[in-house]
């Protein structure tokens, strides 16, 4: 029999989103309009929560965590009976991923892009000239200064 | 009726025509824009959100302060602003001790989120303040011979309790609003699915818009309306990558619901920027020239 691993469900109880783990009771109801589910059988949020509930920390935040094929679509949010959120379980549990150094690639990549120039998209050459050919304006600047005070502590 | 719009990385820098469409198209419904100073990314609702909720909330409260100083309310035109954006009000609203966790970080900056404002995606402007009516009045040419498959995207409308925008599983908003510049609304089947951009699997993602490209065409429809960057993203570059894949046809216009409405307004197809688009759009042209020759 599995033992529960209570550390790691502290961990997520304090982690934004992460504590409404703690009231979900298997009904699946998350499962049957999820579109990651839908097309593939290796997805499941039932799972994902049941295993938040063990507090299999290894399977939600190693580095092939099922987490990261979640399409972020809300459905299980609408769904579920039990204010679970099973979305915001799951988005809790990458932050933790992101603390590991275990998040996808891409995760970094964008915060780096913001933390850089405030923005995810880089301004080009290319993209001002087509602003210019649109009658727009140039991309106003964001102040980074401000910005960077907010990613400390 | 003026508004501080927020128009966001991906429309700003990658799809200008989307930024164009509106600004011109709302122009001409009487809706007066406020450009602010100092926005940043809202920040991104899925992968800046998946590494630190509580610093992804403190940047969405700082943008949203910029609008609060100047009294206006912030409208979104891409559906991850709108999801970002309204996710924070929501929380520093009904959170004190969120609230408090982040304004601690903003005073930093001199700032404090108050909760004075409200984020809205501008199709529910368009709806709620200026009107239905107002919007067909606005047309100058119908859209008539043109069948729209309208694709909803997921965060204009979820999470409901949130968004308070429409019926999450039945919306009509999108309906009502291709009605009034009088194109032809095409069901399909896959009208509801998630364009799969967030997910980080490459297969997922590929087979649902493979999905929802099929169902289009099946449905007749000449084209697609939509009003998220990222959903375009992944349906106008993304079926030239899948119809190379499969080695199936899966080409169809992708459009912004604005630049619809600016063809309808008269707006020439360069100046609502159709000619940026990786999928062709001539057929659609050529409709809407042929039912107004």
């Amino acid at each position: 029999m599995k033992s529960i691993n209570y550390k790691f469900r502290e961990k997520l109880n304090s982690t934004i989103g992460g504590e409404a783990h703690n009231f979900c009771y298997q009904c699946g109801a998350c499962v049957g309009d999820c579109p990651a589910a839908m097309y593939s059988p290796d997805f499941n949020p039932r799972e994902i929560l049941l295993q938040a509930i063990l507090g299999d920390e290894k399977t939600l935040t190693g580095e092939n965590s099922p987490i990261w094929n979640c399409t972020n679509c809300y459905t299980c949010y609408e769904r579920c009976p039990q204010a679970v959120r099973p979305v915001e379980v799951i988005i809790a549990l990458k932050n933790i991923c992101y603390q590991k150094m275990t998040a996808a690639p891409e995760v970094r990549e964008i915060v780096d892009s913001v933390k850089a120039t405030g923005r995810t998209v880089k301004i080009t050459s290319l993209s001002d000239r087509r602003r210019k050919e649109l009658g727009l304006k140039e991309v106003k600047i964001v102040p980074m200064e401000e910005l960077r005070e907010l990613f400390e502590q | 009726m003026k508004y501080a719009p927020f128009f966001g990385c991906m429309i700003t820098v990658k799809y200008p025509q989307m930024e164009a469409a509106v600004r011109k198209t709302a122009q001409n419904l009487g809706m007066e824009f406020v450009d602010l100073d100092g926005f940043s990314c809202c920040p991104d609702p899925i992968y800046f959100k998946a590494t630190d909720k509580l610093v992804w909330l403190t940047i969405a409260a700082r943008n949203i302060c910029i609008a609060e100083e100047a009294g206006f309310d912030l409208v979104t035109m891409c559906s991850g602003c709108t999801a970002t954006l309204s996710e924070a009000n929501f929380h520093l609203s009904n959170e004190p001790e969120l609230k408090e966790k982040v304004n601690k970080r903003l005073k930093k900056i001199g700032k404090e989120y108050k909760g004075t404002i409200s984020v809205r995606h501008i199709v529910t402007v368009l709806r709620d303040d200026v009107g239905i009516e107002k919007v067909k009045k606005s047309v100058r040419r119908p859209l008539n011979d043109i069948k729209v498959g309208i694709h909803y995207g997921c965060h204009l409308l979820k999470p409901s309790e949130i968004m308070r925008v429409d019926d999450p599983d039945y919306p009509t908003i999108l309906e009502k609003l291709f009605s009034a510049i009088g194109a032809q609304i095409v069901h399909h089947d896959k009208q509801a699915l998630c364009c799969g951009k967030a997910c980080m699997s490459e297969e997922i993602p590929e087979r649902m818009t493979y999905d929802v490209l099929t169902s289009l065409k099946k449905s007749g429809a000449d084209c697609m309306g939509l009003i998220c960057p990222t959903c375009f993203d992944e349906f106008d570059l993304g079926q030239i990558k899948l119809s190379r894949k499969f080695n199936q046809d899966l080409t169809i216009p992708i459009l912004y619901y604005f630049q619809f409405l600016g063809l309808a307004q008269g707006l020439s197809p360069q100046e609502v920027g159709l000619h940026l688009h990786k999928t062709k759009t001539d057929e659609i042209i050529r409709k809407l020239n042929n039912s107004h020759s």
